[in-house]
């Protein structure tokens, strides 16, 4: 796809979305005219857009759409909830538009144009106006295709050429350059002109005095014509203008430039409309015009038009496309005041910022190393300097990639609106904590899982209006989805007021489906987890959003491909809190660095509660009293097979994770370090316990520990041996 | 084959000059020029160039280099026009990137053009289509 189109696609879709926002604004408040001015400013900038990539289809649907909003800004039309449903169909309809865009050829098919049709005929019973405008439309694309043919009316480029007397003696033959012009086009029309030639008695004959006006056909650019003037640019006067079919062209370029302030010169040798040697000129003409404009700032109205008018003058370049660049530059001036406050980068910069950081993490690491073997103080202290900034480099470089969660949710208030409305239930959305931060990579692969999880608790959680009246709760139900950090994670939570999960039923389906033995004792917990089992679904009846048993499963797998897990807690008649437990960032963490025997573990900080000696009571147990708590624990010389002597002195790792505590027994504790996340190789997907590796300052590799794993893995061994009545401290 | 190559009325085959005080770019340009089917002439100064146009060479196209020990490109190209037989012959200048404020010495001097050293076969064979006749 052509950036042009790319650029306009994604730009709409971001004005879809504000559309929908401020409809539903709109909704809430029906006089809400800033709110109103928002959909009217998307609608008009989609339209507008639409032209310029050439998408009729949307051009024509979208003026509608527009009359309609105009109407209700000047107080002709009254919003109300049919009208705000009409226009979210239609922003829902220009989306399904937007595919047709990626590619010039396609076209809406019959399907999606009466889809179209019927939407406008429902939008146009509120302006009656609608029709005679978008024939008066039609009419001015008729102009702007008739208009400016100017010089050159048909589909080649015009070369105009006064030659140098002097040509010939240099050497040159005027026919070679028709001959190479030949070589790669045609010649379409070819005028020798004769009005340079003297009376006789002052006539040279060794001179050279003609010139040639070339309707020249090709394939190529305009810097490539110009090319073949080369040697003779300076003894002759050479203009070529391009095609009128380029012009469109040259216009859509000039729009799809990077939006930087430039001058209108510059923007149309960017778009190739004009040469730097063509500029040059104009320029040098400018200035003798002008003995001011020498010092003078192009950007500045009047002295642009003027640069734009000897182009014209020298037919260099038609009119429509200097109006363009003009416009261009317009725009980005606007566009620069108004983003002054935020700057866009793009995402591959930042990650390779963020690689650099992870670079300089690891050689300060090295030097930090080094600067405590050498004894030197001067040097320590130097060093512990640049650690401290290398630290706050790293914190500030993830910072840049952290955004907040709120845009994801507001997304819901439309999902959950239509839902519910589909489903006749009456739900409420509230959502906290939106102003929490989350890393950039995160917000965008969590929003599938989240949206899986709203459905379904609009879908099966929250009950029909009848049913909760049965119950004696209110007929509105609530759908909270919440945020919050804790403990280097950060939350999400999807609850519901529903009717909360029915183990019975649950169990009877896995029963049935083979999951669980019959009979089985398992916990409330476990009972839960079965819903994201592949398949999986009680729903009676398969609904359109949701009960088909594809989604809970896929759900459990993108979240745990982002190192993160999933938690249910279910009341019965009460409600459901389904919580996502996601890592904060995934390319440094602070590690707390360990040995075992020659290697080393790094364990995510956050994660560690304190560090305790191992006792030799517990020597042949794998579970410890912890204040009188029962702490299950995993010897790590024995989970990764390190062979060798086993240490006299060994210490525990307390580490936390969900709610659940376990210990770690390393050989020894080496303190706080910088870790940075390498991801393993393919080959080492199997390994359980291990979730990266890092490099050591002394550019040895660590493990990185994949703790939740280790500690489901003590409290299912652990438990086993505990004495029951202590069960697992939680 | 005559001397020099003087005449090609029977088959159209161009003579190309080339002057040059290095051999790598004699041998490597006419092995270009050779291979497009031209017939090279090659002379490794601007003297030595001098004595062949008064023995009578005539080639279609003269290629110098402009930095040569004794006699520059430019001075050679300037002697060469003021010969008669010379007045209208195409002149390739050999220059690099930073000897482009020469070009208009060259230009005054008589050259048609310039090529900027070191070219590809293709830039090399496009410029000489562009000049010869």
């Amino acid at each position: 796809m052509d950036e042009l189109r790319q650029a306009y696609i994604s730009e709409s879709q971001e004005l879809l979305t504000s559309l929908d926002e401020n409809l539903l604004r709109l909704e809430q408040n029906p006089g809400d005219a800033d709110a109103l001015n928002a959909v009217f400013r998307a609608a008009h900038t989609i339209k507008g857009g639409a032209g310029v990539v050439e998408c009729d289809y949307i051009v024509s649907f979208t003026h509608v759409v527009e009359n309609a909003l105009d109407g209700a800004r000047e107080g002709r039309i009254k919003v109300d909830g049919d009208l705000i449903q009409l226009l979210l169909a239609s922003g829902d309809h220009i989306t399904q538009l937007l595919e047709f865009a990626v590619d010039p050829e396609l076209r809406p098919d019959a399907q999606t144009l009466a889809r179209g049709e019927a939407l406008l005929d429902g939008l146009r019973k509120y302006s009656p106006e609608a029709k005679r405008d978008e024939s008066g439309m039609a009419n001015a694309d008729a102009h702007i295709e008739s208009s400016g043919g100017g010089l050159v009316g048909h589909d080649c480029w015009h070369i105009s050429i006064r030659f140098g007397e002097n040509v010939l003696r240099e050497g040159m033959d005027p026919l070679s350059f028709l001959r190479y012009l030949s070589g790669f086009g045609e010649i379409a029309h070819l005028s020798t002109l004769l009005d340079g030639m003297p009376s006789a008695d002052l006539m040279d004959p060794e001179g050279c005095y003609f010139g040639f006006e070339i309707d020249f056909r090709a394939e190529t650019s305009k810097e490539k014509i110009e090319r073949v003037f080369d040697f003779v640019r300076d003894s002759c006067l050479i203009n070529i203008l391009p095609p009128f079919s380029r012009v469109s062209e040259y216009v859509s370029l000039i729009m799809s430039l990077p939006e930087d302030a430039m001058r209108l010169g510059e923007i149309l040798v960017q778009a190739g409309a004009i040469t730097t040697a063509e500029l040059d000129k104009s320029l040098q003409s400018q200035q003798i015009d002008e003995a001011q404009a020498k010092d003078s700032d192009e950007e500045e109205p009047h002295k642009v038009s003027q640069l734009g008018e000897i182009l014209v003058e020298q037919h260099v370049v038609q009119k429509e496309l200097v109006e363009a660049a003009v416009v261009k530059q317009a725009q980005v001036s606007e566009k620069k005041s108004q983003e002054s406050k935020l700057i866009r980068v793009q995402a591959d910069k930042l990650d390779q910022l963020i690689n650099l950081v992870g670079e300089l993490v690891i050689a300060g690491a090295s030097a930090a190393m080094l600067a405590q073997k050498a004894k030197d103080a001067a040097m320590f202290e130097a060093n512990s300097v640049v650690s401290r900034l290398v630290e706050e480099i790293r914190d500030g470089a993830l910072q840049l990639r952290m955004v907040q969660i709120g845009e994801t949710f507001n997304r819901f208030n439309r999902v959950v609106r239509d839902a519910s409305r589909d489903m006749g239930k009456d739900i409420e959305l509230v959502i906290t904590g939106a102003e929490t931060e989350l890393d950039k990579t995160v917000v965008e692969k969590i929003g599938d899982p989240l949206m899986h999880l709203v459905r379904n608790a609009v879908d099966h959680g929250i009950e029909s209006k009848a049913v909760r009246a049965e119950h004696g709760k209110p007929e509105k139900g609530t759908l909270r989805l919440n945020a919050f950090h804790e403990s280097g994670s950060i939350v999400i939570e999807v609850i519901d007021d529903g009717g909360g999960l029915n183990r019975a039923r649950i169990l009877a389906k896995a029963v049935e489906k083979g999951l669980v033995a019959e009979g089985a004792e398992m916990s409330d917990q476990d009972v839960y987890k079965l819903i994201f089992e592949p398949g999986f679904s009680t729903a009676a009846q398969v609904t359109n959003l949701s009960g088909r048993g594809v989604g809970m499963d896929v759900v459990r797998r993108n979240i745990e491909a982002l190192r993160g897990s999933v938690h249910i807690d279910s009341l019965p008649g009460q409600g459901t809190n389904i919580s996502i437990r996601l890592p904060l960032t995934l390319a440094i963490i602070d590690g707390f660095l360990t040995g075992v025997g020659e290697a080393a573990y790094v364990v995510p900080l956050d994660l560690v509660e304190e560090c305790i000696e191992l006792n030799s009571e517990a020597a042949d147990r794998n579970y410890l009293n912890l204040r009188g708590e029962v702490l299950p624990f995993i010897r790590l010389r024995q989970q990764f097979g390190h062979s060798g002597q086993v240490r006299r002195r060994q210490s525990v790792v307390v580490v936390r994770y969900a709610g659940k505590r376990a210990g770690l027994v390393v050989d020894e504790l080496m303190g706080e370090f910088q870790t940075v996340i390498k991801p393993l190789g393919p080959v080492f997907a199997h390994l359980k316990g291990i979730a990266g590796s890092t490099i050591l300052g002394s550019g040895e590799v660590a493990l990185i520990l994949d703790v939740p794993a280790l500690i489901a893995r003590t409290t299912t061994t652990g438990a086993e041996h505990a004495p029951e009545r202590l069960g697992l401290v939680a | 084959m005559q001397p020099y190559g003087a005449t090609h009325t029977e088959v159209e085959v161009k003579t190309i000059f080339l002057v040059d005080d290095s051999a790598t770019v004699l041998i490597s340009t006419s092995s270009i020029l050779t291979k497009a089917g031209y017939q090279v002439e090659k002379a490794s100064s601007a003297e030595e160039a001098m004595t062949k146009f008064k023995a009578g060479l005539k080639p279609d196209l003269l290629i110098t280099d402009l930095n040569m020990p004794g006699m520059n490109g430019i001075e050679l190209i300037k002697q060469v026009r003021q010969m008669p037989n010379y007045r209208f012959m195409p002149i390739l200048l050999l220059t690099t990137e930073s000897q482009q404020s020469k070009r208009a010495d060259a230009k005054a001097a008589g050259a048609s053009g310039w090529l900027v050293k070191p070219a590809t076969a293709d830039e090399l064979l496009n410029t000489i289509k562009l000049v010869i006749k």
